[in-house]
């Protein structure tokens, strides 16, 4: 038991060397000071709000194979991929 | 009451749920950080402790709290989940000593099934992604980038569904998550997974695990060297990696929380559902794990939540009882254990029932909650305010001043205590055999009123009376010296400290006299243009005897002045407006702050800080202790300097954080009060009130008082009996190791001691479910009624229950009747003389019937089917209000006619209920378990059958906390002359250990706080950038809407603790002055 008890890592050896042993079935009484956030340091920069990438994760699925089909293709016929790639609202006449 | 309502926090949260180490508030120092649901509080290890640094309040109910240290920084970020999906980073900024919102965003999404398991937040070792686990099958991930910032966030399809537990591995080049899940036929296995940040998916990982121990629930990760992840179950624990397994047996047990302590992670904490701590090790030769060992430590509070802390001390957080400071000692106490318990902090969470009574009889309710669970289950004392705990009184009319002094200047205590009255001054003394006992000071003269006396160097004492001031040796008791007032003068006020006399006659002549070794001189005199109505010159310079400022308040101009010393210049005058004098000033400091505080005559109080230097008065504030003239005199407890504040509502005034507070001190009245610390009563004050001389030691100085009673088990309800002067609880035990590892009681307590008087066993399955204490038409008995239930493994829902009519008999419970019931009794009323209950989805009526034989029985009367569960009712004469488990809230009434229970209206919404209580005859207020609160009114005038059925939802508000119980009642003593004695309350207690109070407003006061509110909200940000609209949202899984007519009142609160600037900021905004703001607000904290 002892070989597994002792040994205790130490950060700092001097926290709670002066600690008082008060009462322990009295119970502690400190009581912080509550924080409020008045300052303008409560809102991060605009490019860390951060929120899900809307793309479903089917579509993403698609999408990626797609590409994986289309990358080799891509050098031969880069202005094709519009017109095959994806439904396109056709105009009325 | 009324559908304006404001709500309050009385006691916060102190349930633990997650606590962490790091370096937070700088890179030198090692930080506590606890999470109690809805706040976080910062502590800072010291060689002293704990110390605690900030409590912050978070918009939101905390799912995850983990500290991460992001590439190049040299101190720990905070990262921050709600249960509402929000998240923030925060960071501490140690120069301004605020904290930074680094990032924060919506982790929501539209479509999802929410885990059942709760939400997992967790980040990856080297800090390339965060990891949330927050519907079923899926796995969101937010990515890092290489300078630390966050990316946009993306979901992973997660094939497991019923996912137990989620980490990361450490030591990966790629991030790897391990996921602990049950499979369709509730086997548990565990797999990896890496997450490939480049094509937004999982690659299957280096090893996976099948088959664990069916009660496997907890994954610890390893770091370096030796990695891996330990899965603990509750009859083995086992060590995985990709190239090695390990497993040993354990003693059965469900681990609850664990706690690395080595950085090599080779040794780990675990603490179980019964409260015991054990050490887990990992043996290893050369970087490979050889074995696993498991040893018990010792018995702590069961620990939701376990921090390593420094030097062998750990911190245990707790949610079902205390959370405590513990060392771990290399050698075993006598009972064989290694764990010593230094420091207990107080947890009333679960409050499962309470009830409010007034013990002391002083018209002050104090609410007792059944608090805890399992071992840790205790009740509750909580009261407010401070007490004096009476030592002495003798009955002594007409008192007008005291005052203590010393036999000599060196002594310690006080010997004599001078008591003025309008013809004269007694002198009372401890005598030998420590009793108090009148003597005679010689040298005073005891024939008229003394105005002021006090200690003075060279052993003497000084008497002010209207005719003159007289020195007085301490020793000899003989006069030394006197000053006379000028002829045809008398003395009005008087004042006086070790060195100095001040003094006023009429006429408005102030009169400055020093004292020396027997020598009374007069240095300096004043004409003010009026008379004087108060004086104050209490030394709060360094000198402890003699003060270079004079405070006076005057008459006719209403103001305050502050006069230099010795040369009476007047260098500040203070109009206090209005027309009320003031009746007593008096320079105070606290915690290195000097204020200047001056009472009105009228029951109200200003204080200001005072610039000592130049006798600058500013920062006025305002605030209504009671409504009688005041008397302020200081006192010590604990070696810290209060104020007193003798009037109709007696205070005590003190600092906490820089910021004065105002505590009642449990007395009705009292006229005057002086510190008398002698030998025999050490500590003490004299109080004079309502004819009587108390002596008395007077509580610690704080609002809400807690007194502890551990049970050793379960107190689910609770119920008091004013004429038994008892209070009875169902209360169940736990114990493992018998067949029947749960047994369950009714016990009898005295109300005083709180000892068990009597127990009254139930029957095997059977389960205490509630108590009430009434009594019945035409029997003018009083009893306690059981509701019980039979809760049998096969069953789904009980079938079968009994109501069990007690006597209390020579302090026995005695059963004097008992009705079988078709199912749980979940709730009783004692309703027009006969006893109402809820059972199952019914709610029965039952008369109390003399037999023939003269015993009575339990006669079925009529009933009302209709309910799912009908769990909660309260009664409001021929009204019933039943809140259901999953149908909201509907009103029944009771034809007595017709001898029939009829629903009268429903709200159709469709809210799973935790609690309801009736606000008015039309108003009725119900938490459900979404943690919102509503209230629903009553459509008496509905043009048609339809509208008049429909309970109209009035208020909807997201309190946060789940709520077991509502009563009636206040935790402050009413009095009926005061604004807020108007003001009907209803107290709440939650699982979290919250009490808190609404509060039910008349409308122009709402209207008046609720801009207060939206202007505070401008003023003072949420933490994390959260939102205070957002989290105040009613929200369930059904809809999300604005809250309305309930107010925040922690968020109106906490304009007191505004500095000056920030009032000013919110005063222009509400357009009402801030010493107007800060007395109304003040006067709401008095609610609680």
């Amino acid at each position: 038991m002892d070989s597994v008890l002792g040994n205790w890592p130490s950060y700092d050896p001097h926290n709670f060397s002066q600690l008082r042993t008060s009462d322990p079935s009295r119970s502690s009484k400190m009581a912080p000071a509550t924080y409020h956030s008045i300052h303008n340091r409560d809102v991060p920069p605009a490019d860390q709000v951060i929120n899900t990438e809307h793309k479903n994760i089917l579509l993403r699925e698609i999408y990626r194979r797609a590409e994986e089909k289309l990358t080799p293709k891509r050098a031969a016929s880069d202005n094709l991929i519009p017109e095959h790639g994806s439904k396109q609202p056709r105009v009325s006449t | 009451m009324s559908i304006w309502n404001y709500v309050v926090t009385a006691h916060k949260p102190t349930n633990v749920t997650h606590s962490c180490v790091g370096n937070f508030t700088s890179p030198q120092d090692l930080n506590l950080i606890i999470a109690k649901c809805t706040r976080v509080e910062i502590h800072l290890l010291t060689p002293q402790g704990l110390q605690p640094m900030l409590d912050v309040p978070i918009y939101g109910r905390i799912a995850t709290l983990e500290l991460f240290r992001s590439h190049g920084e040299a101190q720990d970020f905070l990262f921050i989940a709600t249960e509402r999906y929000k998240f923030c980073v925060l960071q501490w900024d140690s120069e301004t000593s605020e904290l930074v919102t680094r990032a924060m965003g919506d982790v929501s999404d539209r479509i999802g099934r929410a885990t059942d398991n709760g939400q997992i937040g967790i980040i990856d070792p080297d800090c390339r992604l965060i990891g949330l686990h927050l519907y079923d099958g899926l796995f969101k991930v937010i990515p890092f980038d290489n300078r630390g910032q966050l990316k946009e966030a993306f979901n992973i399809r997660l094939e497991e569904l019923q996912v137990l537990d989620i980490k990361f591995l450490y030591g990966c080049s790629k991030p790897t998550i391990v996921v602990l899940y049950q499979d369709n036929k509730d086997a548990r296995h565990a797999k990896t997974y890496e997450v490939s940040l480049k094509d937004k998916d999982f690659v299957e990982g280096p090893w996976s695990q099948n088959n664990l121990d069916n009660g496997a629930d907890l994954l610890i990760p390893v770091p370096p060297p030796l990695c891996g992840v330990l899965i603990i179950g509750e009859e083995t624990i086992v060590y995985c990696s990709a190239n090695a397994f390990k497993a040993i047996p354990i003693r059965p047990s469900i681990t609850k929380a664990y706690g690395r302590v080595d950085p090599d992670g080779s040794r780990y904490l675990l603490g179980d559902h019964t409260g015991l701590l054990s050490l887990l090790v990992i043996t290893h030769e050369k970087e490979k794990v050889t074995g696993l060992k498991i040893e018990p430590l010792g018995e702590t509070s069961i620990a939701s939540t376990i921090s390593y802390l420094d030097n062998a001390f750990v911190y245990i957080g707790s949610s079902y009882g205390d959370s405590q400071l513990i060392k771990l000692n290399q050698q075993p106490d006598a009972k064989g254990s290694y764990v010593e318990v230094l420091e207990r902090y107080v947890n009333l969470g679960p409050i499962v029932d309470f009830c409010v009574v007034d013990l002391e009889r002083q018209g002050q309710g104090q609410v007792v909650t059944c608090s805890g669970a399992y071992k840790d289950g205790s009740l509750r004392v909580v009261r407010n305010g401070i007490g004096i705990n009476e030592q002495a009184s003798v009955e002594l009319q007409g008192i007008k001043g005291m005052w203590s002094l010393r036999s000599s200047t060196d002594d310690l205590f006080d010997t004599f205590l001078v008591v003025s009255f309008i013809s004269e001054t007694r002198i009372l003394a401890m005598n030998l055999e420590d009793e108090l006992e009148e003597t005679e000071i010689e040298g005073f003269c005891s024939q008229v009123q003394s105005l002021s006396c006090h200690d003075a160097v060279h052993n003497q004492l000084v008497q002010v009376t209207s005719s003159s001031v007289r020195l007085v040796s301490s020793t000899t008791r003989e006069l030394r010296n006197e000053w006379h007032a000028p002829s045809g003068y008398s003395i009005n006020v008087a004042t006086a400290n070790a060195t100095q006399v001040l003094l006023a006659t009429g006429g408005g002549h102030l009169v400055y006299l020093e004292i020396g070794d027997g020598i009374l001189q007069e240095i300096k005199h004043a004409q003010l243009e009026y008379e004087i109505s108060c004086l104050d010159i209490n030394p709060i310079g360094e000198n402890p005897n003699h003060s270079n400022l004079a405070a006076v308040g005057m008459w006719t101009d209403i103001s305050v002045r502050i006069f230099s010393l010795p040369d009476l210049n007047l260098i500040t005058k203070e109009p206090l407006g209005g027309e009320i004098i003031p009746r007593s000033v008096l320079l105070c400091a606290f915690e290195g702050i000097s204020y200047l505080l001056c009472a009105l005559g009228d029951g109200h109080l200003l204080n200001f800080l005072l610039n000592t230097s130049t006798g600058e008065l500013t920062d006025r504030k305002k605030v209504s202790l009671g409504t009688q003239p005041i008397t302020l005199r200081t006192f010590s407890s604990k070696n810290t300097t209060h104020v007193f504040a003798a009037s109709d509502r007696p205070t005590v005034i003190y600092s906490s954080n820089k910021k004065l507070l105002y505590s009642n001190v449990n007395l009705k009245e009292v006229s005057h009060m002086c510190p008398f610390n002698s030998a025999a009563f050490p500590d003490s004050l004299a109080i004079a009130k309502e004819g009587e001389l108390t002596i008395g030691t007077i509580d610690d100085i704080q609002k809400l008082h807690i007194r502890s009673i551990p049970l050793g088990e379960h107190a689910r309800r609770i119920c008091h009996q004013e004429q038994s002067r008892t209070f009875a609880i169902c209360s169940l035990k736990y114990n493992p190791s018998a067949e029947e590892p749960e047994t369950h009681f009714v016990r009898l307590l005295d109300d005083q001691t709180f000892e068990f008087i009597s127990t009254y066993p139930l029957d095997t399955y059977e389960y205490g479910c509630f108590i009430i204490s009434c009594s019945f038409s035409d029997d003018s008995n009083v009893y306690y009624c059981v509701g019980t239930a039979y809760v049998l493994p096969e069953e789904n829902e009980p079938s079968k229950g009994r109501i069990l009519v007690f006597a209390v008999e020579d302090g026995k419970l005695q059963l004097i009747a008992e009705k079988e019931t078709k199912g749980a009794v979940y709730c009783l009323n004692a309703f027009n003389g006969k006893l109402l209950a809820a059972i199952n989805q019914k709610i029965q009526l039952y008369k109390w019937v003399l037999r023939d034989d003269g015993t009575h029985e339990l006669q079925s009367e009529c009933g009302h089917h209709g309910h799912i569960l009908a769990l909660y009712v309260q009664t409001r004469g021929d009204f019933i209000v039943v809140g259901d488990l999953m149908k909201s809230i509907s009103l029944l009434i009771y034809k007595h006619e017709e001898g029939a229970i009829e629903e009268r209206a429903r709200d159709y919404n469709a809210n799973w209920m935790s609690a309801v209580e009736i606000l008015d005859d039309d108003i009725y207020l119900g938490a459900e378990n979404s943690f919102n609160l509503f209230t629903v009114r009553k459509n008496s005038e509905g043009a048609t059958d339809e509208e008049r059925g429909r309970l109209e939802v009035v208020g909807e508000y997201h309190l946060g906390e789940f709520i077991n119980r509502f009563r009636h009642g206040s935790l402050v003593m009413r009095l009926p002359d005061s604004e807020v004695g108007q003001i009907p309350t209803v107290i709440f207690g939650t699982i979290n250990g919250v009490i808190g109070v609404i509060a039910s407003l008349p409308h122009d006061q709402y209207v008046f706080l609720e801009k207060l509110q939206s202007s505070l909200r401008k003023v003072i940000k949420g933490v994390g950038g959260l939102s205070h609209e957002q989290w105040r949202s009613f929200s369930n899984d059904k809809k999300t809407v604005e809250a309305r007519n309930f107010l925040d009142g922690d968020l109106i609160e906490s304009f007191l603790d505004l500095n000056r600037n920030k009032m000013d900021e919110v005063s222009q905004a509400v357009g009402v002055s801030v010493e107007e703001l800060c007395k109304r607000v003040e006067e709401l904290t008095r609610l609680h």
